[in-house]
């Protein structure tokens, strides 16, 4: 990324008309105009991580503050409205704000270095997708910032069933807020898979064939497929309350004759692929690591990979295990139950087979190593738990109680988040050419491992005494006073480690030890770039003879290095390393949304003046945004030629003649 | 199998309370034990039961799979483990790529392990669902229907003098729901605006009542008990404490109770000689922090004898104070919401207060039914229950009610018995 910085030119100048000034393709390489015109999907996914970090450590807070007024009974921190805001915006941040994006990070940073790729398919889409999402990001938390009698932040719990969320009983903004979010974040989402989907399919390096896919690839794979065919569910749902709260339909509207219970299955056929979303990538990374660290390829590759599509497409079977005390019936209760009992078996084989990596290997104790071992350990149990909630009557006692929640903030923490700390730490040496220090880093593990099972192993025991969620106050009288103490001060602990992690990992960044390349003698493509990567990637498009392809080169040097000094002669005939110009485009187009989404959500619908500001300021984000994409196309596909010279600096090709 | 259950409890408990112990000292630490007033670890009723026995299935089932899995997952992190930095860096070990049978053999056993959970789950689907053919012509039908932030139970079958002309109409209670022992009891969900959860943990668990559908969830109670319930589906601001009870009778003290819910509310005639009376002593006048608890220890002694001693008019009943209620109860427009039978108050978006004495609980299961809490529920309902229609309608219609007010009110609502 420091390529040394001339005037980027079109190659081909004389065959396009001269461009108005405001057309011209920017240049920037560093500083603000960089950042927002970059189309590197490293750079990209560096933003990604940024933002979901932010918004991971807003999520941590709020938890906190539910933490805090649950300490003890009775308490008064809080008040009901205040808390039941808090525990919406928790679960929204933490899955759309903070997994997802996270996730979305590695696909972006990791995915076409391990498949050999110069960048993803789409580089604008890739960059009109980061800057949706965080349009989606701003509108869903743009509540807390306006006064509470008319707008406030959401709090219409994340499953936002109606009526709760419709006109008649939340008649403040706060619930357009909501909507417009997580229609935005849809957007994005749909747009970034469909780009990975295509990279992955059509621009893996030769050789690279799917089966000797890296499994992190295979599992973004099947998250992108998830991800594209589960949101329109949600989608749906969520134009219809739209309709409903602002056009007077009634797909819910009780009093119109609407089904409240249609958003349930609608919301869930969404909501439980959605979860699969949230694991699957976690799946990957520790089928990344394990095999590192165990210095032994994976453990039955195929199985591993078929399992996790077979995860994906059983994922659609299940949704109503979210439903069982919705009064189904005796037969879709049944059939729900045990398709969610058979999704526990491809589930199980994971594990066998990551159980399997380590038999036989060389354990490297480091701190990646420690997290996905954590990881193993905590999804085992949230997973077992899980089981039971398959066996639908003993659910009918465990629905919507802490029991639930112990159970999927063992999945969503000890599972996704602790797979995404191991993945930072991993990746952490390729991205930044830096390594966190090993003893700063075991004692953030043990902490964030000791404060995660002190906050929620208790609330195992709080759900089977009867605690409901999503309550903000409990009475001193039923035996729930010393479990609630402990998951608090856990809850802190817990804190205390996250703080750790992050102070130590941004000391890093500007201060840490600097490392080599392939500092965990790694396996995979990414590691046999230079730290951190070029912008072009990979010097010549390497040539893939094995499923793990780097260890496979470590082994096969001269081969490799012959192979690659023809590739890269080859390419210099063509005229050099084709890169794409950086664009201002989708950011545009994504501010355009962004206006258009304050639009619908700030203004009411009836009485005059609102409505008029409702549709000017609607009409005005539409225009941008129709800009945005009008000249994002005009600019058509050129971009600029780099020439590696003698000691491998990249020089930018000034097009003429050549 | 009891024991064994006693002892893998105490085995899970002592996991977590050992660290915690260091942590707090001088906190009990018998959470682990699971057995509060809303517990579902104890079945006082076939569904409870059928439900409590099929979660431990899946519990010993998925023990024993962790247990199994994790031994070998941490056999293998110690055994494999590299010793020294040296041993990381040594020869890697044989590039193993993986062995079909074990994983065969490893699919088949999970597939094992989880038919052993299916079975019965699918047999208890079926036996929780509704009463047996057999028996449901013994079944009495209740509908539950859920208000934010309260329940109302109505009994079809049981008609109740309306008012003094001779109507009837089914008897409706609101927030206690009283049941017979030994009969199953088939209640029928219904919600008037969001979506609730009817919940019961000791007797069966949770169904919700979902707007524009007709939910039916079944029961029964094997002994006598007081049994704490509470709504378990997010229904806005006050969802935490929409809270009920249900207290199953013997036959016998059923149909007496029966019988007294079936009449009109009480009427209390005036002595003269109360009109002297010290009004302040009737009801202690101090305030209360917003959620300060509500219950007492010396109520939960014994629930179920605290609840049949609400049953009986005190003795040194302040009679003219209870008429000064009465006219107040019609002044201040409770009546708009709230119906009184026999009194003329026929208001239906509140609780029927016809024999309001006789409950333990106000505010929805939240109070203990004293003059202390009620007084403190009359005077500021929002800061019990934050949002909740009556202190909406005091904001509206700018209802104030003196201490003096106040004193009366309570007097007359704890009269109805």
């Amino acid at each position: 990324m420091d390529a040394s910085a001339n005037t980027a030119h079109l190659i081909k100048e004389e065959q396009v008309p001269a461009a108005p000034k405001f057309l011209a393709h920017p240049t920037a390489k560093t500083g603000l105009m960089s950042w927002l015109t970059t189309v590197d999907h490293k750079k990209i996914g560096f933003l990604y991580g940024f933002f979901a970090l932010i918004f991971f450590l807003v999520g941590g807070f709020e938890a906190l503050l539910i933490r805090t007024q649950l300490m003890v009974p009775n308490n008064n921190v809080l008040t009901a409205q205040q808390y039941n805001t808090l525990f919406t915006m928790h679960g929204t941040t933490m899955i759309f704000l903070a997994v997802m994006p996270l996730s979305s990070a590695f696909f972006n940073f990791i995915m076409p270095l391990q498949i050999g790729a110069r960048d993803v398919a789409f580089p604008r889409l890739n960059a009109f997708s980061l800057w949706t999402f965080v349009a989606g990001a701003i509108i869903l938390n743009i509540g807390w910032f306006l006064p509470a009698d008319k707008y406030g932040a959401p709090d219409g719990a994340w499953v936002g069933y109606p009526p709760i969320t419709s006109k008649t009983y939340n008649p403040k903004h706060a619930i357009d807020f909501w909507i417009m979010g997580l229609q935005l974040l849809g957007v994005a989402s749909i747009a970034a898979s469909l780009n990975f989907i295509v990279t992955i399919i059509n621009m893996r390096a030769p050789g690279m064939t799917m089966m000797r896919l890296p499994v992190f690839v295979w599992m973004t794979l099947v998250t992108s497929f998830l991800i594209v065919l589960s949101f329109p569910a949600i989608t749906i749902a969520l134009v219809q309350l739209m309709m409903d709260r602002n056009f007077s339909t009634a797909f819910f509207e009780v009093s119109g004759g609407g089904m409240p219970i249609l958003w349930q299955h609608l919301f869930w056929v969404f909501g439980h692929p959605e979860v699969y979303i949230l694991i699957l990538p976690a799946m990957g990374i520790i089928s990344e690591i394990l095999p590192t660290f165990s210095r032994k390829p994976l453990f039955g590759y195929p199985i591993v990979v078929f399992s996790g599509a077979c995860i994906g497409f059983l994922g659609f079977a299940v949704w109503s295990h979210h439903m069982f005390t919705t009064g189904m019936g005796t037969v879709a209760t049944a059939a729900f139950a045990l398709a969610t009992m058979a999704i526990a078996v491809p589930t199980g084989v994971k594990i066998f087979n990551w159980i399997g990596t380590l038999w036989g290997g060389h354990l490297m104790m480091r701190t990646p190593m420690l997290f996905a071992l954590g990881f193993v350990w905590m999804f085992m149990m949230g997973g077992l738990s899980g089981i039971m909630h398959s066996a639908a009557p003993a659910d009918a006692q465990q629905h919507d109680s802490y029991f639930v929640v112990a159970h999927f903030h063992y999945v969503l923490i000890g599972g996704s988040i602790f797979a995404l700390l191991a993945g930072l730490h991993y990746w952490f040496p390729l991205m930044f050419g830096r390594k966190v220090s090993e003893g700063w880093g075991r004692l953030s593990f043990w902490t964030i491992f000791v404060g995660f099972n002190v906050t929620f192993f208790p609330m195992h025991f709080l759900g089977l005494n009867g605690m409901p969620r999503r309550t903000f106050t409990y009475d001193p009288n039923l035996g729930w006073n010393t479990a609630n103490y402990i998951a608090t001060m856990g809850a802190y602990l817990l804190g205390i480690g996250m703080f750790i992690y992050f102070a130590v990992l941004a000391y890093t960044y500007f201060k840490g030890e600097k490392v080599g390349r392939d500092y965990w003698d790694g396996r995979t493509l990414e590691w046999s770039l230079q730290n951190p990567p070029p912008e072009y990637n990979f010097a010549a498009i390497p040539t893939v003879h094995a499923r793990d392809s780097w260890w496979y080169e470590k082994q096969n040097r001269a081969e490799i290095e012959r192979e690659r000094a023809e590739k890269a002669k080859a390419e210099e005939a063509h005229g050099g390393i084709h890169m794409p110009f950086g664009s201002i485009w989708p950011f545009v187009a994504s501010m355009g949304l962004l206006v258009v989404a304050i639009g619908v959500t700030c203004f009411d619908s009836n009485p005059a003046p609102g409505i008029h500001a409702k549709l000017g300021l609607t009409l005005i984000g539409g225009v941008i945004t129709f800009v945005g994409i009008y000249f994002w196309s005009l600019e058509g596909n050129e971009g600029y030629h780099l020439h590696l010279d003698k000691d491998g600096k990249p020089v930018e090709d000034h097009g003429h003649g050549h | 199998m009891s024991q064994r259950l006693r002892h893998v409890r105490s085995a899970l408990g002592s996991f977590i309370a050992l660290p915690a112990l260091l942590l707090l000292s001088g906190c009990d630490f018998n959470f682990w034990r699971m057995d509060g007033h809303q517990t579902t670890m104890i079945a006082e009723g076939p569904v409870a039961r059928t439900q409590l026995e099929l979660f431990w299935v899946t519990v010993w089932v998925t023990l024993f799979i962790f247990v199994a899995v994790g031994a070998v997952l941490a056999y293998a992190t110690i055994r494999f483990r590299a010793r020294s930095e040296a041993d990381e860096h040594a020869e890697p070990p044989p590039q193993g790529h993986g062995n079909p049978l074990i994983e065969l053999g490893l699919i088949g056993a999970s597939v094992l392990a989880l038919v052993i959970i299916a079975v019965p789950t699918v047999k208890a689907i079926w036996s929780t669902y509704d009463v047996a053919e057999a028996d449901r012509k013994d079944a009495l039908e209740i509908t539950a229907t859920g208000y934010q932030w309260w329940f109302k139970f109505e009994y079809p079958s049981e008609m109740a003098a309306l008012d003094n002309a001779g109507a009837k109409a089914p008897l409706v209670t609101g927030n206690e729901l009283v049941i017979p022992v030994g009969k199953p009891i088939r209640i029928h969900l219904r919600t008037v605006d969001v979506n609730h959860s009817f919940w019961v943990p000791k007797l069966a668990g949770k169904v919700d009542m979902t707007p524009n559908r007709r939910n039916l969830l079944w029961l029964k109670a094997d002994r006598p008990g007081y049994f704490w319930g509470q709504c378990a589906e997010y229904c806005g601001d006050s969802h935490a404490v929409m809270r009920f009870r249900v207290i199953a009778l013997a036959p016998n003290e059923y149909s007496e109770w029966l019988q007294q819910q079936q009449s009109l509310a009480r009427q209390v005639a005036v002595r003269p000689a109360d009109s002297a009376k010290s009004r302040e002593k009737v009801v202690a006048l101090r305030s209360f922090r917003t959620n300060e608890t509500g219950v007492s220890a010396q109520f939960d002694r014994d629930p179920l004898k605290s609840w049949q001693a609400k049953q009986l008019p005190e003795k040194n009943e302040d009679t003219a104070l209870i008429a000064q209620g009465r006219q107040l109860f019609a002044a201040k427009t409770c009546n708009a919401c709230h119906t009184v039978r026999g009194h003329g108050a026929m208001g239906i978006q509140g609780p029927d207060l016809s024999h309001f004495g006789s409950r333990s609980t106000v505010g929805a299961g939240l109070l203990e039914n004293n003059s202390e809490q009620l007084r403190r529920w009359l005077r500021d309902p929002e800061s019990v229950k934050p949002g909740n229609k009556m202190a909406k309608a005091y904001r509206d219609n700018k209802i104030a009610l003196s201490d003096e007010e106040q004193v009366a009110l309570v007097a007359y609502l704890e009269s109805l018995k």
